[in-house]
């Protein structure tokens, strides 16, 4: 979450565009959509369960198709195993649907966080849970794990979790810390290596311009959260892109409790394509090399969401197809009159 | 022949035999393998669209359901013939429910009018009916005769209501005549009352519950549909005057032209309220 938003002028960024470049992001603050008509969206990093209706929609009119939520703690820590289970239970049940009735598909992962593997009587009965919740539908991976402070109950937790991926083949979403960030890193990727882990089966996540080269070099995923004040901004991502060119590249918003934005993906993607970068490459980073990472849990149907999210067959009465919980009627936002 | 063999029989008619192989291979296992394999289906069989050849128990139909589902109820039924104890089933069947993912529900729901003691099942099926997971709610309301059979009036009134309050297709409800009683009819006036007061409509084949329990305020009520710019609700009108038998319509039958032959299939097609 947010550290003090002054200190960002104390890390200028390795990577700064042209002059002209900068203006020209300026002036289109307004209508940034007009540069992404057409594009479809795949955010592999939001914790939806945080945000409103508002925000669906607005995904929906920003050409996001499909989302992971990692799980993750509540803002403050939870107090009994019941709370894991219904949370859990909530990624792959009211959140799914909330999503779903706007067209949006939702896929989750499942693991215990890093700060609340800290309790460990707690984390010993989350473990006992997480087989079970990691074989459901639509489950693409375990995560977020990783470290927050760094301590020796966050590693045991870790390295547990990288034995149940492996086990049962399933991608990890990797949270690096705030702080240490970069020692955070270069030890979770260690560990990972160390458990036999393949490194594109590991998306290592939060990068920066200090980080983003050994995981790289290394063969893992790298995975990027545009997030004000902290994480990385979309300019300095466009530069990051820029130098790094696609590959195994990733974009996310993380749309959490804290002050982020759930259209941060939508928004780098129209910053790139005014920065001039290709659309194949825009694509890759916002689209394709999420889906491709997660799909490697093999539960992900790229034909669910890609032509909007089709009414099945369970959605139809008779031939007729009804609503039937499905989309959500539109209301018009700027409308004075509510009816 | 058991439940779980008819539904065996029912899956083969559409299984592959890859698939069949699977089902063959987790048919076998001590419950908890079969609660588990009940939670990997989709990994296994499709989602290709069935419907069924024969009726298993009446009122039970599983037409538009996906193969996974069916094989999911399979293997709920399987964990209660395999399990040594009621208890054990209990415990199994209790954790599939509270660990469900949004598609386990509906399986589990559709399995709810085939255990062996349905009633103990109750609060987990009133459950459905509160959930606002479309789907998960349409599985206890359509197609499944576990509602007709177990709910008290009391949460059988709940059913219908929240399906019209939805938009939902309440002629798929199995028992919709049998279980029709005054306070739904009486309930469904007083909404149909706050609709109109906000302009507003309610669809119009709901009017099929109140044939039999025509007072004087539904009597209104009915006065009111034959005299609507839709079409639908003075067709409505149209059907409760023909198969009432109250003396309370009379008045109205002698104004009205009834000779034209309709039924209620007529209305039987989607009919949205909420609109922008």
């Amino acid at each position: 979450m947010c550290k003090n938003p002054h200190q960002q002028d104390l890390n200028p960024s390795h990577f700064e565009g042209t002059e002209e470049e900068k203006i020209a992001a300026s002036e289109v603050d307004q209508g940034y959509m007009s540069h992404i008509k057409g594009m479809k969206f795949f955010d592999p990093h939001m914790h939806m369960s945080s945000r409103t209706t508002d925000d669906y929609q607005a995904l929906a009119d920003a050409g996001v198709v499909a989302l992971i939520e990692p799980s993750f703690w509540l803002g403050q820590p939870r107090t009994g195993l019941a709370s894991f289970k219904d949370y859990f239970s909530s990624l792959v049940g009211w959140e799914r649907f909330r999503s779903s009735q706007f067209g949006i598909k939702h896929y989750c992962t499942i693991g215990l966080n890093s700060r609340e593997a800290n309790n460990e009587a707690l984390a010993e009965q989350v473990m006992e849970i997480l087989p079970l919740f990691l074989q459901k539908e639509g489950v693409v991976g375990v995560g977020e794990i990783g470290f927050d402070d760094q301590t020796a109950a966050e590693e045991k937790y870790y390295r547990a979790q990288l034995e149940l991926a492996k086990e049962m083949n399933l991608p990890v979403q990797v949270h690096t810390p705030h702080r240490d960030k970069k020692r955070g890193t270069e030890r979770s990727m260690s560990i990972a290596l160390e458990h036999g882990l393949d490194p594109k089966m590991v998306i290592i996540d939060h990068n920066n311009e200090e980080t983003v080269k050994s995981v790289l070099d290394q063969g893992f995923q790298a995975a990027f959260t545009i997030y004000p004040f902290t994480k990385m901004g979309n300019e300095r991502m466009v530069e990051i892109v820029k130098v790094y060119g696609p590959t195994r590249i990733m974009v996310n918003s993380a749309a959490d409790w804290g002050i982020s934005d759930p259209l941060a993906i939508p928004k780098t993607a129209a910053l790139m394509k005014i920065k001039g970068i290709d659309e194949e490459t825009i694509r890759l980073v916002t689209y394709q090399n999420a889906l491709d990472a997660f799909a490697q849990s093999g539960q992900i149907n790229e034909s669910d969401f890609i032509s909007g999210m089709s009414v099945d067959q369970s959605e139809k009465f008779n031939g007729n197809t009804v609503l039937r919980g499905g989309q959500a009627p539109r209301i018009n936002k700027n409308s004075l009159i509510i009816r | 022949m058991k439940t779980s063999d008819l539904l065996f029989s029912e899956i083969s008619t559409w299984a592959n035999p890859t698939e069949i192989a699977w089902i063959n291979q987790k048919n076998i296992g001590d419950s908890k393998s079969l609660a588990l394999a009940f939670v990997m289906t989709p990994r296994f069989i499709s989602k290709q669209a069935i419907e069924n050849v024969t009726e298993i128990i009446p009122g039970w139909n599983f037409r538009g359901w996906s193969l996974d589902r069916l094989v999911r109820v399979y293997f709920i039924s399987l964990l209660e013939a395999n399990s040594k104890h009621e208890s054990e089933f209990h415990e199994q069947l209790n954790i599939l429910f509270d660990t469900a993912e949004m598609n386990e529900s509906v399986a589990l729901y559709s399995a709810l009018p085939l255990l062996k003691n349905p009633k103990n099942w109750i609060l987990r099926a009133t459950d459905a009916v509160r959930s606002n997971i479309g789907i998960a709610f349409d599985a206890i309301a359509f197609g499944n005769p576990y509602p007709k059979n177990h709910f008290n009036e009391l949460a059988w009134n709940q059913l219908v209501l929240k399906c019209i309050f939805n938009d939902k297709p309440i002629h798929l409800i199995d028992g919709l005549n049998e279980r029709a009683n005054q306070v739904l009819a009486d309930t469904l006036s007083d909404f149909a009352h706050e609709r109109w007061a906000a302009e507003r409509r309610v669809p119009s084949q709901v009017w099929r519950i109140c044939v039999d329990f025509i007072n004087p305020k539904l009597a209104e009520d009915i006065q009111q549909l034959l005299k609507s710019k839709s079409q639908n609700d003075v067709i409505a009108g149209k059907l409760v005057l023909k198969q009432s038998n109250s003396a309370l319509l009379d008045p109205l039958r002698k104004q009205i032209d009834l000779s034209e032959n309709m039924n209620w299939a007529l209305l039987e097609k989607p009919d949205p309220i909420y609109t922008v």
